[in-house]
């Protein structure tokens, strides 16, 4: 769960189902979510309320999402913009990282993923200085890539530290193995066996962790995939 | 060849038989008046000579014709050829004679009258230079006429060609000159006409690529973030989660599916042409780095002979290249094999263990298109699209059933 500052988000969709999914998804994390449909609602929305997070996809009736960003760009202000677009055409995806755009999801993605790129754009943009987060046991410096377990350091490799910090962020939720495969190696890596590669991965952060003396917080769920437990105290 | 060029070399060819028929006409034709002027010449002279034979009544002297020899007739003056030693230079020396006589005191005397004529020789030698001479005076015309032409009544011709080579087909179709010359106007037209389709036909597969991807992926993330859902609100039984995560499945494979088939689209339609110039090496250092992880999981040893490969393409096309090289070297690998990799500026190979295989190689180059075999056939089938592209070579050869070997030629420069 997002912990800390209400964030004002606005979702620009024009599928009204994937249009809910995301805002369900992100007022579960306790964000505060504003939608728009069509390019008209989304400029009336940009020049009347200040944002702190946009979420924009491309293909829009009545225009472009790029026209958007450049927009929100022309306006200043701190406002932090994901790009997501069903075409992964190489030379949109540069386009809209050009005009300003901090990250960018392809579409289908999977919720958690939109999740975890909202949370560390957040941290990114908000925390500044502060860039650790705490779970329980658990505190994540997710500048420099520093995981303290009970008050100890654990040293990760990059795989390991990915793979917890997106359970991290999707504390609570259920992810399942392909997501996890996808958001390590993104579309690189159909490969039939990338799930014995996740196994290997959890298994040797959960030795990790149970050796630094803190309470593993990785739950498998069967058949499924993994989930990251809310310790009870927090 | 250039058209200019190619105008003389016909032109040419041309020059030898009408040099020799023109030498041929020249030689005759002088042959034949000099024949004609020496002859009306000995003719008038005879008839003056006759003529001062009647009015004096005298034989002309010796000196002024060549022969004067008493006591024979010659019933009708007659013309001959004859060749006489000419003392100073020591030659035959051709000349032409008339005979005839008069009738003086009661006797026949017969008379000749000679002629220098040119030699054969001589005839020969004014007769090439005269050849010559037009024909280089032909030449010379031809030269100032095809500079001109080219110049001026082929320019729009010019012109076409070189907005035509200058042309990418993400362009509107350029506009050609006018020309009031009824060829190259008709040509314009065609190509114009050509261009149009074409360049209709780029953007109506750009915009149905686009679209098609569109809606395809917002309704596969629609099912996916349902799915996802669900499986959050999952009440714990199994075959509820396993069904939950088939769909999942389902659309992650087809969303990768549709990807991949938009990219071959999208490659074919010749949307990538922000051509640069890169080296090779750093995307495939990029790519083994991508997979390292996977490699040392699954225990393959990575050899690589590696040298700066310099190529004028896309980057991102030289990215998708590379990595769905070195994946399908993964992919179709055994746990505890190798990969080698082999990159220098004429080619690239990747070499790689794998499950044995004893059908024909060329076989594996038609799975390609049709990928029955797993994701292998698209993800290969990017690659040779990408190679046709950019004029490379690939094969596929197969040792000992289980050392696969992809091999890139590059085009020679």
């Amino acid at each position: 769960m997002y912990k800390g500052p209400i964030m004002k988000i606005l979702v620009i969709e024009d599928h009204p189902g994937l249009l809910s999914a995301i805002v369900e998804a992100l007022e579960a994390e306790k964000f505060l979510c504003e939608r728009a449909a069509d390019f008209g609602t989304a400029e009336e929305k940009i020049h009347l309320y200040r944002y702190d997070l946009i979420i924009v996809d491309i293909n829009l009736p009545g225009g472009s999402g790029l026209e958007i960003i450049r927009e929100v760009k022309r306006l200043g202000g701190e406002t932090g913009i994901i790009v997501v677009s069903a075409r992964d055409a190489l030379d949109n995806k540069i386009e809209g990282l050009e005009l300003g755009a901090d990250d960018y999801v392809t579409k289908p993605f999977d919720m958690a993923e939109l999740v975890a790129r909202v949370k560390a754009l957040v941290r990114r943009r908000n925390f500044g200085g502060q860039s650790v987060v705490t779970q329980g046991d658990f505190s994540i410096d997710t500048q420099s890539r520093e995981v303290t377990a009970a008050g100890r350091k654990i040293d990760l490799t990059r795989s390991e530290y990915d793979i917890l910090l997106f359970l991290f962020s999707n504390a609570g939720r259920v992810i399942s193995r392909e997501s996890l495969a996808e958001h390590i190696w993104g579309d690189h890596m159909d490969l039939a066996d990338s799930f014995d590669f996740i196994y290997s991965h959890i298994k040797n952060l959960r030795k990790k962790i149970t050796t630094a003396g803190a309470t593993d917080p990785i739950r498998a769920v069967y058949g499924i995939g993994y989930k990251y437990e809310i310790s009870r105290e927090s | 060849m250039k058209l200019f060029k190619r105008t003389f070399v016909s032109f040419s060819y041309l020059i030898i038989p009408l040099f020799i028929v023109g030498s041929a006409i020249i030689y005759f034709t002088f042959g034949y008046v000099i024949y004609e002027e020496a002859d009306e010449y000995l003719t008038y002279e005879m008839e003056r000579l006759m003529e001062y034979h009647r009015e004096h009544q005298d034989l002309p002297d010796f000196h002024r014709v060549a022969e004067i020899i008493a006591g024979q007739k010659v019933e009708k003056p007659f013309f001959r050829d004859t060749l006489i030693l000419e003392p100073s230079d020591n030659e035959m020396v051709p000349h032409r004679e008339l005979a005839f006589s008069i009738h003086h005191k009661g006797e026949d005397f017969k008379i000749v009258l000679r002629h220098l004529i040119p030699g054969k020789d001589d005839l020969l030698e004014g007769t090439l230079l005269i050849a010559a001479g037009v024909m280089l005076l032909m030449v010379a015309v031809l030269v100032l006429m095809v500079s001109y032409l080219s110049g001026r009544i082929w320019k729009p011709f010019y012109q076409t060609v070189r907005l035509l080579s200058g042309y990418r087909i993400s362009q509107p179709p350029p506009v050609f000159p006018e020309t009031d010359i009824e060829e190259f106007s008709s040509l314009n037209q065609t190509v114009t006409g050509l261009l149009t389709k074409m360049n209709g036909d780029y953007q109506r597969t750009r915009d149905f690529n686009a679209n098609a991807s569109h809606e395809l992926q917002t309704h596969l993330a629609l099912i996916r973030a349902n799915a996802e859902q669900l499986l959050n609100q999952s009440p714990g039984d199994p075959s509820f989660s396993e069904n939950l995560r088939n769909i999942q499945n389902a659309t992650i494979k087809l969303s990768g599916v549709q990807k991949s088939l938009l990219l071959l689209s999208r490659i074919g339609n010749l949307e990538f042409c922000n051509a640069v110039d890169l080296d090779l090496l750093d995307y495939l250092t990029a790519s083994l780095d991508l997979f390292r992880e996977a490699l040392e999981l699954r225990g393959i040893r990575l050899t690589t002979r590696v040298e700066t490969c310099p190529l004028r393409m896309d980057p991102g096309l030289a990215e998708i290249l590379v990595n769905n090289l070195v994946k399908n070297a993964v992919k179709h690998n055994v746990k505890g094999g190798f990969i080698e990799v082999t990159l220098n500026c004429r080619e690239l190979v990747i070499a790689n263990s794998g499950l044995p295989y004893d059908g024909d190689p060329s076989g594996l180059m038609d799975r390609f298109v049709k990928g029955t075999y797993g994701n292998m056939g698209i993800g290969l089938a990017i690659v040779k699209q990408i190679c046709d592209l950019h004029q490379m070579e690939i094969s596929y050869s197969i040792a000992e059933k289980t050392d696969h070997a992809l091999k890139i030629l590059f085009p020679r420069e």
